[in-house]
């Protein structure tokens, strides 16, 4: 019967413990992958700009000028898309949400100047890249993962050129190049 | 002839998930005429094609829905694909048919504790909740969100799944198939649920094919209608069969969503044994050119996506037909000749998910 | 996945006078009504029927030039009604012969047809 049935849940009910959390009294454990909210590595970020421009909601700003990194947390959707594409891998996503407030808070970080490093990697501060073309074979590898579009690159007429306004030093070319024709000064 | 009124239903009421507004002219208690109003959580989603490029447009078109985020992500996905002609990889094809029928089986719960909720058996409310929060972590720790995913791409998946995480989750999901099993059996046999669900708003399966409705709402009257069995995602290599009940009346229509949570049940453990190993994306490049449809089986029923592209990275149109919109003339039929009492009851029975209707 | 039946793609261009009898046509074969979508076009809109039996799809392209009616298919599928009232109510698609006409009431929004905006200016 249908009484017995519902007797045996509500018993079972009676003796466990409640399921639900005592949530501020005693704090939520988050899951490894869960999507709270953006952190900033400071030292590595170059200033580069890619993630800004694939935010969907337009919560990042980067002032080049300024050395400045700002996001608005209550813009932010959590999608992680300028996790994905950032050169140097300084965005992290964190598991603990932003906590609800009154007002819309900003958060700016200052980015500090870097030493020019030698060797492959550029610092940002740099300005365009240079093309070694003994070893340059013209793929178009450069060109096709420049952000701003700044690399031309004909394979038949055997043409590298980059229009240096428009380079803002990411040094995605340098890390991306497979003979290493590429140099950041 | 007794006397005519007319009576608000909605939007705000406590039955309703999402706000509908429905005018009923009420003679002595019966209801005569029901007149739908929609508009009151209309964004113009589909408008944001002009300023977001097509791939930025998944986390526009997740959103449209809370509780039906995966199918709309999903489906968007599969018309992009389909006009690019891409080609997505197996495991990346197994791994979207796990999450959606994760999304199914929290659909379904959501849906019951409101059905519950809606005749005064609230501790069963609390009960399903109570089940759809295992569902909802095991989404929290696969994918990262408990509501909105991100997880689907235009050529694959953004994340991956290892296999001990996918045992976790079939160890999980059995467990919650014994409770369930107890409070079905609870709900289904008592007396008070069934005078109050069987026999109300009976569909015919004339009515429901004449009225082109969607979903469990003609599965329930003996029409066979069912988007899986026309092979998108891997269902017919899992041996899918849609489940059809025969009477038409509110009790068929429950009884078909109970039956489906325990269908996806195994049908996720079918394909935890035998996803393959790969990866979960395909690079692709270029724009679309020319238009694509494609139809997903969300919770509620048929959902189409129709995509038409311009030669550039901007969509010129994206249309999105979620089951509510189909299903809300057979609402309308229903409700002809029923009494005001039993009014939360039907409107409830066809899942109304109003958000989806308009976008 | 093109080799699936479902994802069989059939475009139709139909001429506008001509819609009642493909429509009635459809309806015997045994099609049912899936959707109606409207496209906004300079000068005209373009309108796609899409009807489906056993997981197939015929779609029917029809241009409507604005300001002009259209008939509409309430007669013969009375679940067209959700589609057209909606189409007339955002796009400013005038029907004919609506079965069940809301005047303009079915969609509520706050100016009238938004996606077809009368005023010829660039909205940001």
């Amino acid at each position: 019967m249908a009484v017995f049935k519902i007797g045996k849940v509500i018993l079972r009910s009676l003796f466990k413990k409640p399921a639900t959390l005592m949530y501020p009294i005693k704090p939520r454990e988050w899951q490894e992958r869960t999507r709270g909210h953006i952190e900033i590595n400071e030292k590595d970020c170059i200033l580069c700009g890619i993630c800004a421009k694939r935010c969907p909601t337009l919560a990042i700003n980067v002032d080049k000028a300024g050395r400045t990194w700002t996001i608005e947390r209550m813009l932010c959707i959590q999608c992680g898309a300028c996790t994905e594409n950032c050169p140097k891998k300084c965005l992290l996503m964190k598991p603990d949400y932003t906590s609800p407030d009154v007002v819309k808070i900003t958060d700016t970080f200052n980015i500090p100047e870097t030493e020019k490093k030698t060797g492959k990697t550029s610092s940002g501060s740099g300005g365009a890249p240079v093309c070694d073309r003994e070893t340059c074979i013209y793929c178009g590898i450069c060109a096709k993962q420049c952000p701003c579009n700044a690399i031309k690159v004909d394979r038949k007429e055997k043409t590298w050129e980059v229009d240096e306004n428009v380079c803002i030093s990411c040094g995605i070319c340098v890390d991306k190049c497979p003979k290493d024709s590429l140099k950041i000064d | 002839m007794g006397k005519r009124t007319i009576i608000p239903f909605g939007p705000q009421h406590p039955v309703l998930p999402e706000p509908i507004h429905l005018d009923l002219v009420i003679e002595d208690e019966r209801v005569v005429e029901a007149i739908p109003s929609i508009g009151y959580i209309h964004r113009g989603l589909e408008k944001l094609v002009e300023k977001k490029e097509y791939t930025e447009m998944v986390y526009v078109i997740e959103r449209i829905c809370g509780i039906c985020s995966f199918g709309h992500g999903w489906g968007y996905c599969a018309a992009v694909e389909g006009a690019m002609d891409i080609k997505v990889p197996e495991r990346a094809e197994y791994l979207r048919t796990i999450w959606h029928e994760l999304g199914r089986m929290h659909s379904h719960l959501l849906w019951l504790g409101l059905l519950a909720d809606g005749f005064g058996f609230e501790s069963l409310f609390m009960h399903c909740w109570r089940i759809r929060e295992t569902v909802l972590d095991i989404f929290e720790e696969t994918t990262g969100g408990r509501v909105i995913f991100s997880v689907c791409k235009v050529g694959g998946l953004r994340k991956d799944v290892d296999a001990e995480t996918l045992k976790k989750m079939s160890t999980q999901l059995n467990g919650i198939k014994k409770e369930l099993q107890e409070l079905t059996d609870v709900f289904m046999e008592d007396r008070s649920v069934k005078n109050r669900l069987c026999g109300i708003g009976i569909l015919s399966k004339k009515e429901a094919e004449e009225l082109c409705a969607a979903g469990p709402v003609a599965r329930a009257s003996g029409v066979v209608q069912d988007i899986r069995m026309a092979g998108h995602g891997k269902y017919l290599e899992l041996g899918f069969e849609p489940i059809i009940e025969t009477k038409g009346d509110c009790y068929a229509r429950c009884k078909v969503r109970l039956r489906e949570v325990f269908q996806a049940i195994d049908i996720i453990d079918k394909a935890i044994k035998e996803i393959p190993d790969g990866d979960i994306i395909v690079p692709f490049k270029g724009n679309i050119e020319g238009e694509f449809i494609t139809r997903m089986e969300q919770p509620r029923g048929e959902a189409v996506y129709y995509v038409k592209g311009q030669g550039s990275k901007f969509l010129e149109r994206i249309r999105v037909r979620t089951p509510t919109n189909a299903n809300v003339p057979a609402m309308v039929k229903t409700l002809q000749g029923c009494d005001l009492a039993d009014v939360p009851m039907l409107v409830l029975t066809i899942d109304p998910c109003i958000s989806c209707t308009e976008r | 996945m093109s080799d699936k039946k479902y994802m069989v793609q059939e475009f139709v261009a139909v001429d506008a006078g001509k819609i009642l009898e493909t429509v009635k046509d459809i309806k015997d074969d045994g099609y049912r009504l899936v959707q109606i979508c409207a496209t906004k076009k300079d000068g005209y809109i373009e309108m796609l029927y899409s009807f489906d039996k056993d997981h197939i799809l015929k779609n029917l392209k029809i241009n409507v030039p604005e300001n002009e009616e259209i008939e509409s298919i309430s007669d013969i599928y009375w679940a067209a009604f959700v589609y057209e009232n909606e189409m007339h109510d955002l796009f400013g698609v005038k029907f004919r012969h609506l079965v069940l006409d809301f005047g303009g009431n079915f969609f509520k929004v706050s100016e009238p047809t938004p996606w077809n905006p009368k005023d010829k200016k660039e909205r940001k």
